[in-house]
């Protein structure tokens, strides 16, 4: 791909946030190639709950990490208002992820050394400077503790991951996506890991945070939980359905 | 966006946050740092020990003999006097003595009865005066006074130094000289007399209060060499012992004796006397006619440099003026002994002088310095091993933060810093157990000398019967791990206890072998400095290739790795 990383791919439709157009992603696995994405496309709107529902190993995973830019697809473009993310350097990348996307992962993925509160404070602690930190710490403090209270973790800011349930844990990662406020929150099986009504609560947090105007894109292989989305894009075997 | 602009790279305060928790909530890390404390400890302590010693040699050789040295041994250098006069009026000489040294027997007071010891000792014959004026010998009196309330309050109740009016026995010393009496004094080095014993507080007791060297006389016989280098009649003298001194270096102290010059010349016939003309009829009472006079002979000229000047500078100003000397007493011709060519006397610097000495300790300390230095490739190698299982471990860890949009080089930084910070903290640690050690380094080596006390063994004894219990219950529980760290705590102990026991006491610093009468205890700070930012930068060197694999582990990846 040789599009300037700024420029305006011709395929970006009005009004869509972000976008991955016939992306192509193939692993290697020891000799053997993987080809886990086979032209893939997908337009997501601002404010739009997109639901990506597929069975395991058909790519939905991979799809996310392309538009989160912790991936680069071999062939294909993925947009964000329109700027090729395939084109943006590592600096401008990590940046990218940082600034605009907020991952949630099945797993939580909670830094066990951090309490709730470090873990929340995660985002800022990175894009932010010492100096910066500094002048604004107190800030910074009382926005994470406003999520985590909001999702009713004010009682655990001391805790460390490992003495909290799963649902808390999930509400901690959600905590710490959203704490940098960003366009798009990335949920990958965001519920997979919790029971039923755990995992209700959960989607009524995501589906607050959608009412609230935030982008959300959701990966998922039950379409019942997919159901909540505004639209689902089916995942077969590596193309869109 | 709530929080803009953003700044990215290593003053991120992330890295300092992991790396504090990374290090205050794991084992491991607190392993690498005991592990380069105890590097960097181990070779502050041997390289200062050593440094010590050399700068103890030196510090000696200048109080011993001065700056320069002119020597020429059992004839001596005649009308040393107008020589000496010569090398005062040198820009470069403060001071100057005279001295006449060589080997003699000392009758010993003790024991009591007709048979007394005898021992061989290097007398040193001086001029108190200036040989203080050139030397440091005021300091080295040993039965002096206490310089002041304070310092004697610091000496033991039995010390005689604090028991005795010592004035008068300081001044005898500095005159050699029985004041009283006017008989010449002897000052001995003080491991001559076998009775004198070194305390754990560095003083000295006589093993019997009865033979206190000060109250006693000694017998000096000292051997003439004729010029043609034959021994002549032996003389003895008997001097009252006006007291003692200790240099700190053992060789001295075990072997030295000062007598007064005067005395020194005629038991070794170097002093003045009349040259008489044996071929000549003699007179009416057997005499033969005096036709000169035999200068009095100095074996060795010290001389002391003046402030700035270096002894080198002092050296070649010394080596010019005896060449003008010779030069001068061999043209006139009323000269009948002429002094020795310039090329045969041997005017050295104290260091020359102490060269042999000097040089392999030098050569030793530099050695010890290149083999410790494998300890940093052990610091860097085992911090390497930690954080490479550490990166393995945290594999997932990295991802998360690279999906939180952490930089590769924040990741890198993260474990460099850590690195870092366990190579300073251990640098740390090191440099104060270095020091701990080092100032208590005497009394560590006294305890270690005698038996350990039985408080001590017991102690142990009984913390290995509590870990016994905790094996047990740990057996009861059946829990492996605890049983096995158990057990091995209790047979260290055991061990331990055990080995307190059968500990006899040894001394590792002989004085005998290492010179001085004491370890040297000064650290040697800027050794210390280098061995710390060695090890610290090795142990980011340790650090840097796991860092570096952990940067380049990709996010997808570590999100999957489990």
């Amino acid at each position: 791909m040789t599009m300037h990383p700024h420029s305006t791919p011709p395929h970006a439709a009005e009004g869509v946030l972000l976008s991955a157009c016939d992306v192509v992603r193939t692993y290697r696995m020891g000799r053997v190639e993987v080809p886990v994405l086979k032209s893939a496309s997908i337009d997501v709107k601002p404010g739009e709950w997109v639901a990506i529902l597929g069975s395991s190993g058909s790519g939905k995973s991979t799809l996310l990490h392309l538009l989160g830019g912790l991936d680069r697809a071999d062939s294909g473009t993925v947009t964000f208002r329109g700027e090729h993310v395939g084109g943006y350097s590592q600096s401008r990348l990590d940046r990218y992820r940082n600034e605009h996307i907020g991952f949630v992962f099945q797993f939580y993925h909670l830094l066990p050394e951090l309490n709730v509160l470090e873990n929340t404070l995660l985002p800022a602690t990175i894009g932010i400077g010492r100096f910066e930190w500094m002048r604004r710490q107190g800030e910074i403090r009382d926005r994470a503790r406003m999520l985590l209270d909001r999702f009713g973790l004010s009682h655990r800011f001391r805790h460390r991951p490992a003495e909290l349930s799963g649902g808390e844990r999930q509400r901690v990662a959600i905590a710490r996506a959203l704490m940098h406020n960003p366009d798009v929150l990335l949920a990958d099986e965001p519920t997979g890991n919790l029971d039923a009504k755990t995992g209700d609560t959960i989607l009524d947090m995501i589906a607050e945070q959608h009412r609230a105007g935030l982008t959300v894109v959701m990966v998922t292989h039950d379409q019942w939980i997919a159901a909540r989305a505004d639209r689902t894009v089916h995942l077969v075997d590596g193309r869109v359905a | 966006m709530f929080l803009k602009p953003l700044r990215f790279g290593t003053l991120a305060v992330y890295t300092q946050l992991l790396v504090r928790r990374y290090l205050s909530t794991r084992i491991i890390p607190l392993i690498a740092v005991a592990a380069v404390g105890l590097c960097v400890a181990l070779v502050v302590i041997v390289v200062s020990v050593m440094s010590g010693f050399l700068d103890n040699l030196r510090a000696s050789g200048r109080t011993l003999m001065g700056d320069v040295v002119i020597s020429y041994p059992v004839q001596g250098i005649p009308y040393y006097k107008e020589f000496i006069a010569d090398v005062l009026k040198l820009p470069g000489a403060a001071a100057a003595t005279p001295l006449v040294d060589t080997y003699g027997l000392l009758r010993m007071p003790y024991p009591g009865g007709p048979n007394k010891d005898v021992v061989t000792a290097q007398v040193w014959a001086i001029e108190p005066e200036t040989f203080s004026q050139v030397t440091e010998l005021d300091r080295t009196i040993w039965w002096k006074p206490a310089a002041s309330a304070q310092e004697a309050l610091t000496m033991a109740e039995d010390d005689p130094r604090r028991q005795q009016d010592l004035s008068g026995l300081y001044e005898d010393a500095k005159v050699l000289r029985d004041r009283a009496t006017g008989r010449p004094g002897a000052l001995l080095g003080m491991h001559v007399s076998i009775v004198n014993q070194r305390q754990r507080d560095g003083s000295y007791r006589p093993r019997n209060s009865m033979w206190w060297m000060p109250n006693h006389e000694i017998t000096v016989t000292l051997v003439p060499i004729s010029e043609k280098g034959t021994v002549s009649q032996s003389n003895s003298r008997v001097f009252k012992v006006v007291n003692e001194v200790m240099s700190g270096v053992f060789q001295v102290d075990k072997n030295r004796v000062f007598i007064p010059l005067k005395e020194g010349q005629e038991l070794l016939r170097l002093d003045e006397a009349p040259i008489v003309d044996t071929t000549a009829v003699p007179d009416a009472s057997g005499n033969y006619p005096v036709i000169g006079t035999s200068p009095a002979r100095a074996t060795q000229i010290l001389v002391r440099a003046k402030e700035g000047v270096t002894p080198d500078e002092l050296r070649v100003q010394v080596a010019e003026a005896y060449e003008q000397f010779y030069l001068q007493k061999s043209a006139d011709p009323n000269v009948r002994t002429r002094p020795p060519a310039a090329e045969y006397v041997s005017i050295m610097t104290w260091e020359q002088r102490l060269r042999d000495l000097i040089a392999p300790v030098e050569k030793e300390r530099q050695m010890m310095r290149i083999l410790f230095s494998i300890t940093y490739l052990v610091c860097a190698g085992l911090i390497l091993a930690i954080f490479w299982s550490i990166v393995s471990e945290k594999t997932r860890d990295i991802g998360i933060l690279r999906a939180i949009g952490a930089s590769r080089m924040g990741v890198l930084w993260i474990f460099l810093r850590y690195g870092l910070t366990i190579g300073m903290v251990g640098s740390g640690v090191g440099i104060v157990l270095a020091w701990l050690v080092i100032r208590n380094i005497n009394a560590i080596h006294m305890a270690l000398g005698n038996d350990a006390p039985p408080w001590l063994y017991v102690t142990f004894f009984l913390l290995a019967a509590g870990s016994a219990a905790l094996t047990v219950r740990a057996l009861t529980r059946s829990r492996i791990l605890s049983v096995l760290l158990w057990t091995v705590a209790t047979l260290a102990l055991v061990g331990i206890g055990t080995g307190l026991v059968l500990h006899r006491g040894f001394l590792i610093w002989d004085p005998a072998v290492y010179y001085f009468a004491t370890i040297p205890s000064e650290m040697d700070w800027n050794n210390a400095w280098i061995t710390a930012v060695g090890a610290i930068v090795f142990s980011v060197l340790g650090a840097a290739v796991p860092a570096a694999r952990a940067a380049d582990i990709d996010p997808v990846r570590a999100l999957r790795y489990e």
